[in-house]
């Protein structure tokens, strides 16, 4: 079994939905069942949860995120341009 | 003179990347660096380090997905420059953090965080949370969000982050504390969508 410390720093280090099963398993059981760190780590492990279907999401739902994120001015896209055409030449 | 090298499978030429491309890696930028010069920079230097790499385009991703590849790395790039230019400090309420007994005992910094207003999970189908948390998450102070988007949204190890910010292990932990802190607060009083309390 781990102790608080363990999950904590392996918490803090890689996202626990990559780590190997056995690894995984005991690190998720200690979060359910610790009164210590698992009110606190559950929250870390939200966090990752959001973060990596945040990622998914600017794949999946590309046009959503599109509408609402800023687009390039066109003097800087003309400007771009130019640098491109005589670059790729 | 040299020849350009040629890209193994039929490409959309380079001319045209700015009108179809443009927008989609400028706004990616502007959700990791959120400053305009900076998302320019690293948008131009997307395009010109892909022409450089276009021989080695395989075609096994659309190249628009290709390009955003390029950019990630020049993404962490512009946040080293920047982190450079305003040099990380530790705050003191960060330091007697990092010097608590729960911290050093547990490696945690509290034991009873305040629970979520509401259930995020319930939200992740829905198309408008995302767009919400990327506002929030813009809204983190910095350097604890540079360290959020260099260590979870770009997935850099913990040994890159603090090479780029130059800080400790614990002291990332604490900026990454701080970010997780921050976005919540932010989502739970921007997120107004269903299973709200």
């Amino acid at each position: 079994m781990f102790t608080c410390k363990q999950v904590s720093n392996a918490l803090s280090k890689e996202d626990y939905e990559k780590m190997p099963p056995l690894r995984r398993f005991f690190l998720r059981l200690h979060v359910k069942l610790c009164v210590f760190c698992g009110k606190y780590n559950r929250q870390v492990m939200d966090s990752q949860d959001m973060c990596r279907c945040y990622r998914e999401h600017e794949i999946t739902s590309e046009e959503t995120f599109a509408q609402y994120r800023p687009q390039m001015e066109p003097l800087k896209k003309d400007q771009l341009k130019e640098l491109l055409a005589s670059q790729s030449k | 003179m040299t020849e350009k090298p040629e890209p193994k499978v039929p490409v959309t030429p380079p001319e045209q990347w700015v009108d179809k491309y443009g927008d989609y890696l400028y706004g990616f930028a502007m959700s990791r660096l959120r400053n305009p010069d900076a998302a320019n920079d690293c948008v131009q230097d997307t395009f010109l380090a892909g022409i450089k790499a276009l021989e080695r385009f395989d075609g096994s991703r659309d190249i628009k997905f290709w390009l955003r590849g390029i950019m990630r790395n020049k993404i962490v790039d512009q946040i080293r420059k920047s982190i450079k230019e305003n040099k990380v400090d530790i705050e003191a309420e960060d330091e007697a953090l990092l010097e608590s007994f729960w911290f050093k005992y547990s490696g945690i910094a509290t034991t009873n965080p305040d629970p979520w207003q509401f259930n995020p999970r319930k939200s992740y189908d829905n198309g408008e949370f995302w767009i919400v948390f990327e506002k929030c998450i813009a809204q983190v102070k910095d350097p604890a969000r540079e360290a959020f988007v260099l260590r979870v949204l770009e997935d850099q190890t913990t040994e890159e982050v603090c090479k780029a910010m130059d800080i400790t292990p614990n002291y990332l932990w604490v900026l990454l504390h701080r970010a997780r802190e921050q976005l919540k607060l932010l989502l739970e009083a921007s997120w107004t969508g269903e299973n709200v309390k």
